[in-house]
């Protein structure tokens, strides 16, 4: 058996009062992809939060390695140039690497608002990744990484996500991308902030779970 | 324009300023027989370039810090702090204030600290309004204080109130501007090993500390640093707004946004755009000089509206 990387065990956090997130446990091995899905609002933020020690929770979380974690909005204060951010994360080479292999390798002279949403995002996460160069050992928490992405880039997220997994890392992965979901190791479903599902994708993404957690209309989309 | 190419400018106009505010005086044009008005202008000369230097920074930090172009120590009643700490001494000790160097620049940082970080209280976070309304409140209050210890006490009273003005630079003299130009150099020094962590803040905290950057540090620091720049400016001019807010604006247009850039052009274009003030104030109307603070607010409060309509970050 491989190793564990991150395990939390009952997981809880509160949101002004309210219990976002109830009782989840989840562990995750180096060299595996974990995909969290659930409807908007189940909780997949706050618990990739959670897991990334942004906020309080209770219940038991052990995490071994380095932690790395992408916002689903990534957003910068101040109009840089896409070439800028390897320098400012102090791994301009490891940068590049990341920003070529996510197919934007040309963008570097231009800045963050002459970009799309999706491109900004790419190149948030090639920040993150950048800064941790040998991903072996390490955990990354990416909230929806492909998510407003064409078709070509969010292969090249998923793709990536699979070379840092395969060099040893753990990524867990909040996702609406079903299809995605299906080709990672381990599911986890979560609806109202409780686990509803979770183990390998044939057993958790099942026509009776998303017939229930979704809606029976969703089956077709799904 | 190139970071090179902006910097020599600066630089330029900045040597040919101070040759300008010399030799502008009140007695006329020209630096007097053996060049005595030079001796009697330099302490204000160089007590406008460290207001201004700090001025010009320390907005950049502030900036820098809230993630807000709008963020200004001005604005956002760091200087009020700075002011109603001096004003605090001055009601309270009046006889103490004068007697050691660093009494005044303790008071004021005191306040500045005070107040910023009250500030991080308050106005934390990314709301532009959070940080603006926390900043007017904190900035009415401590004009509020400042005034009322004015009113009461009748031997500072004209004092404070040049203070609120912005009207210090005229009686600067060595023995009081020696140490504020030192912390102004030391807070500057300091604050610029920490552009690069400035950088990361821009892309929020959570992916600051995602990217290694140890974000309630840097944040201390830069409060901090940032307190005792509008502490020594505060010392040596009063409360001027607009430069905190110009100089870091002016910068990202010429350099882009890069602290590693912006800072230190932003201390060099504040310490000008306060000289070139000063300097205007006293050469265009020498009988009845403007202050500097007024001279920044004429022609500073539209060039900042035209400057905020255009996209420019």
């Amino acid at each position: 058996m491989s190793d564990i990387l991150i395990q939390a065990l009952g997981l809880g956090v509160e949101l002004s009062g309210r219990r976002v997130i109830d009782g989840v446990s989840l562990t995750a091995f180096s060299g595996q992809v974990v995909a969290v899905v659930g409807p908007n609002g189940a909780g997949k933020t706050t618990l990739l939060r959670a897991l990334a020690g942004l906020v309080a929770s209770s219940g038991e979380l052990s995490v071994t390695k380095e932690r790395t974690y992408c916002a689903q909005k990534p957003s910068c204060a101040w109009n840089y140039r896409v070439s800028d951010l390897g320098d400012i994360v102090g791994e301009p080479s490891g940068f590049a690497n990341w920003l070529a292999k996510l197919g934007l390798a040309e963008l570097g002279e231009r800045r963050l608002t002459e970009i799309s949403g999706g491109e900004q995002k790419c190149a948030h996460l090639a920040m993150a990744l950048a800064v941790l160069p040998e991903p072996f050992g390490n955990l990354f928490l990416l909230d929806e990484p492909a998510a407003s992405l064409d078709l070509t880039k969010q292969a090249a997220v998923h793709q990536a996500i699979r070379d840092c997994a395969q060099a040893g890392a753990a990524c867990v992965i909040a996702t609406h991308d079903l299809s995605f979901a299906r080709r990672c190791d381990q599911v986890i479903v979560l609806s109202e902030g409780r686990l509803a599902a979770a183990g390998q994708p044939g057993a958790t993404l099942t026509r009776e779970v998303i017939a229930a957690i979704w809606g029976e209309p969703a089956l077709t989309e799904a | 324009m190139t970071a090179t190419k902006a910097f020599v400018a600066g630089f330029i106009l900045l040597a040919g300023l101070v040759v300008l505010a010399l030799s502008v005086g009140t007695q006329g044009f020209g630096w007097g027989d053996g060049g005595s008005l030079l001796l009697l202008r330099s302490p204000r000369v160089l007590a406008a370039l460290a207001a201004g230097l700090a001025l010009g920074i320390g907005g950049a930090a502030q900036q820098g810090v809230f993630r807000n172009p709008l963020a200004d120590p001005g604005l956002t009643g760091v200087f009020g702090g700075a002011l109603f700490g001096i004003a605090l001494l001055l009601g309270l000790f009046p006889e103490a204030a004068w007697q050691r160097a660093w009494c005044i620049p303790a008071a004021a940082f005191t306040g500045a600290l005070a107040t910023s970080a009250l500030l991080v209280v308050l106005g934390g976070g990314a709301s532009t309004s959070r940080l603006l309304l926390a900043g007017l409140g904190l900035n009415a209050f401590t004009a509020a204080g400042t005034l009322v210890i004015a009113s009461r006490s009748g031997e500072s009273r004209e004092l404070l109130t040049n203070g609120a003005y912005g009207d210090w630079l005229g009686m600067a003299t060595l023995e009081l501007t020696w140490l504020p130009v030192l912390l102004t150099l030391l807070a500057a020094t300091l604050l610029l090993t920490l552009a690069r962590s400035l950088d990361l803040l821009s892309f929020g905290e959570d992916a600051a500390r995602g990217f290694g950057c140890d974000v309630g540090g840097v944040r201390r620091k830069a409060v901090l640093l940032t307190a005792l720049a509008a502490a020594a400016a505060t010392c040596l001019v009063g409360q001027v707004a607009f430069i905190g807010l110009l100089a870091p604006h002016l910068a990202r247009r010429l350099v882009g946004p890069r602290h590693a850039k912006v800072l230190p052009l932003s201390a060099l274009l504040g310490a000008a755009l306060l000289l070139g003030a000063d300097t205007l104030g006293r050469g265009v109307w020498p009988q009845a000089p403007l202050s500097a603070a007024a001279v920044t607010a004429v022609l500073g409060a539209p060039l900042f509206i035209w400057m905020a309509r255009g996209r420019h970050e």
